[in-house]
C-alpha cells in the first residue's frame, strides 16, 4: 500500500514535519540527530500501533509537549491516524472511525523494518526471537493474536502464584486450574509456531541463497520443550515441583528459541560479521516475502541507515532483491543523499529526496 | 474546591468516595438533599445504618439477610439440593430477576486471583464444600464471569466438589439472545460450536 503523505506533530523530535511521498525509492536525508529513523518508527507506528524502539508512548511525545500524532494518507483513500494525549489514551483511526480495541488495527498494513538493531536477532538472548516470530505470525493470524495474549494472561496469574507461595509446595489443583487455562492456547501456539518455522525456512533459504551464494548453508531449527505425543497438560503437570521450588513457570512455549547454524555451526558464535548481518538481512526479507505470500499485500519496507552499516556487496544484493519489481515503495535513511543514489540508481526506480 | 460551609464540605467528601461518584456529583447530590424534607432525609441516614446495624450475612450461603439466614435459603419452597454459586451479591440478583431459578445460592465474596494476592482460603470456598458434604447437594450451578480469574475458579471448585460425587454445570456461554453471529467474537463463536446443544422438533 502507498504512503502518499505523512504528517507528525510531537512526535519524538518532530514538532511539525509533514512529507510527501512517491512511489519507487523515498531517500530520507539529514544530518545525525535530524530524526531521519523517527520517520521511519512514525510509518512503522502506523501500521502497529506502537513504537518499533520504545513501547512507553508517554517518551515519545516531543519535550514540554503533551501529545503526539501520526496521520498517514496511503492510495485508495485510506488514512490512519494515531494519536497519543499524556492525559488521556492512545487512539488509533482508520478513515475517522476510531478502533474500540487497539488489536483490531494489528495486522491491516504490514510494515518490514530493517534497522542495525535488528542484530540483537542473533546475538541476544530467546526473547529477541520469540518476540519476531510472535510479531510476524500476530500480523498474519488473528487466531494467534488471541491465542498469545490468553496464553499471556494464564501465564502472569500462574506466576503471581508460584512466586507467592515462596517456594512452599502448592495445592495442586490450584496449578492444574491454569494448567487448563495455559493448554488450549500453549498447544496451538506450539503448533502454529512448527507451522511458521517450516514455512519460513523455505523462504529464507530462497533470500540467503541470493545475498550469499550456495556456498555457505543457513539453518534454522524450532526448538521447544513439548512435543506431541504428551498432552501439553501432563507436560505443566510433571513440573509443578519444580515450578513450586523456582516460583515461576519453568516449562512451557514462554521458552522457546529458535538457533541459527552456518555451515553446522552456531551463528552467533561461529559467525563472522558480516556473515550475521547477511544473516539478518534475510530474515527480515524472508519476513517481508511471508507477510506478502500471507496477506497478497505489498508490505512498507523500511531501511534504516543500512549503506552505513553494511558493506557494499552485500547492500548491493539488498537492493537487487529489493528492487526486482517486489516492491512499489521504499524508504531508505542516510546521511548521505548521494550514497542511496550511487546504490540504487541501477534499479531504475523513481527516486525522490526528503531532506530534514 | 472550597465550600462556604464546613458541613457541606464533608457531607460532599463522604459521598465522593463512592464509586463511580467524583466530586462533583457529590455536591450535587449535597444540594439535592438540602432542598428535601428533614423526614426525607431522616430516613435515608436510618437506611444508611440500618446496613451495618440491622444487616447479616447468611450463615448458609453469605447472601445479605435480615436474619440468620436469608429469604432464600429459609424459604421451604426453594430446592436446597441445587446450589448456584455466584461471584457477588449482584450476580445473585441478575440471576433471581431471571424468575427461572428455583434452587439455593452460594456467594464466594470474590474470585481466585493470584496477581490480586486472593487464594481459595480468601473467598467462601470452604463453606460451599462444607455444604456439599453431607450428600444433600445434587447439583452445583456455577454462574462465575467468563475470565482468567472465574475459569479458574471454575476449574478449583469443580475439582473439590468431583470428590464429594457433587454434579458440576457452569451456564451456557455464547451468542446472545438477539445476537447476530457476524458480531460474535471468534472465541465466543468456537465455544458455541464446541458445546452446541441438540435442537430438537
Amino acid at each position: 500500500m502507498l504512503l502518499k503523505t505523512l504528517q507528525l506533530f510531537n512526535f519524538k523530535n518532530h514538532a511539525d514535519l509533514r512529507l510527501d511521498f512517491k512511489p519507487g525509492i523515498n531517500a530520507i536525508t539529514g544530518s545525525n540527530g535530524s530524526g531521519k529513523t523517527n520517520v521511519l518508527d512514525a510509518i512503522f507506528f502506523l501500521s502497529n500501533g506502537k513504537s518499533f524502539f520504545n513501547s512507553i508512548d508517554s517518551q515519545l511525545v516531543r519535550m514540554s509537549a503533551d501529545f503526539f500524532s501520526i496521520h498517514g494518507w496511503f492510495e485508495e483513500d485510506v488514512d490512519i491516524l494515531v494519536q497519543f494525549d499524556t492525559q488521556r489514551k492512545k487512539t488509533i483511526k482508520r478513515n475517522e472511525k476510531a478502533y474500540k480495541r487497539l488489536i483490531d488495527h494489528i495486522g491491516y498494513l504490514q510494515t518490514v523494518f530493517i534497522t542495525p538493531y535488528d542484530i540483537a536477532l542473533v546475538n541476544e538472548g530467546s526473547e529477541e526471537r520469540r518476540r519476531f516470530v510472535d510479531f510476524t505470525l500476530c500480523q498474519t493470524s488473528p487466531s494467534y493474536l488471541q491465542a498469545l495474549s490468553q496464553y499471556k494472561k494464564a501465564l502472569d496469574a500462574r506466576n503471581a502464584l508460584l512466586k507467592a507461595a515462596e517456594g512452599r509446595p502448592l495445592d495442586t489443583i490450584l496449578l492444574e486450574a491454569y494448567d487448563d487455562k495455559l493448554a488450549g492456547p500453549g498447544q496451538y501456539i506450539a503448533d502454529a509456531r512448527a507451522e511458521f518455522s517450516k514455512e519460513f525456512f523455505g523462504l529464507l533459504k530462497a533470500v540467503w541463497n541470493h545475498l550469499s551464494g550456495p556456498n555457505d548453508e543457513l539453518n534454522w531449527t524450532y526448538e521447544t520443550q513439548w512435543s506431541q505425543p504428551q498432552s501439553y497438560r501432563t507436560f505443566l503437570a510433571e513440573a509443578h515441583a519444580q515450578d513450586c521450588q523456582a516460583g515461576r513457570s519453568t516449562r512451557g512455549i514462554h521458552k522457546d528459541d529458535w538457533v541459527f547454524e552456518l555451515n553446522g555451526q552456531s551463528l552467533k558464535r561461529m559467525g563472522s560479521q558480516g556473515q550475521i548481518k547477511s544473516a539478518i538481512i534475510a530474515i527480515k526479507l524472508a519476513q517481508f516475502d511471508y507477510f506478502k505470500s500471507k496477506t497478497g499485500k505489498t508490505p512498507v519496507l523500511l531501511l534504516d541507515d543500512i549503506f552505513e552499516k553494511i558493506d557494499k556487496q552485500r547492500s548491493d544484493a539488498l537492493i537487487q532483491w529489493v528492487g526486482s519489481g517486489r516492491m512499489p515503495q521504499i524508504f531508505i535513511t542516510d546521511t548521505h543523499y548521494e550514497r542511496i543514489r550511487s546504490h540504487t540508481e541501477q534499479l531504475g526506480l523513481e527516486l525522490s529526496q526528503h531532506h530534514l | 474546591m472550597q465550600y462556604t460551609s464546613e458541613v457541606v464540605e464533608q457531607a460532599v467528601e463522604a459521598l465522593s468516595g463512592f464509586p463511580g461518584i467524583g466530586r462533583r456529583t457529590a455536591l450535587r447530590l449535597v444540594m439535592h438533599l438540602l432542598k428535601r424534607p428533614d423526614m426525607e432525609v431522616a430516613r435515608l441516614a436510618e437506611a444508611l445504618l440500618k446496613l451495618k446495624t440491622d444487616l447479616f450475612v447468611c450463615k448458609i450461603c453469605n447472601n445479605v439477610s435480615d436474619g440468620e439466614t436469608c429469604q432464600v435459603c429459609s424459604n421451604p419452597a426453594r430446592e436446597a439440593s441445587l446450589i448456584c454459586v455466584v461471584e457477588d451479591y449482584s450476580d445473585q440478583m441478575a440471576i433471581e430477576s431471571t424468575g427461572q431459578y428455583r434452587g439455593v445460592y452460594h456467594i464466594l465474596s470474590g474470585l481466585i486471583s493470584p496477581m490480586d494476592g486472593i487464594g481459595p482460603e480468601d473467598i467462601h470456598v470452604n463453606s460451599l464444600l462444607k455444604r456439599a458434604e453431607d450428600g444433600s447437594v445434587n447439583e452445583v450451578i456455577m454462574a462465575l464471569s467468563a475470565t482468567v480469574e472465574g475459569d479458574t475458579t471454575m476449574y478449583y471448585l469443580a475439582r473439590k466438589l468431583k470428590d464429594y460425587g457433587v454434579k458440576t454445570s457452569c451456564i451456557a456461554r455464547g451468542i446472545a439472545v438477539g445476537g447476530e453471529i457476524e458480531y460474535a467474537d471468534e472465541i465466543t463463536l468456537a465455544r458455541s460450536l464446541q458445546q452446541r446443544t441438540p435442537y430438537s422438533v
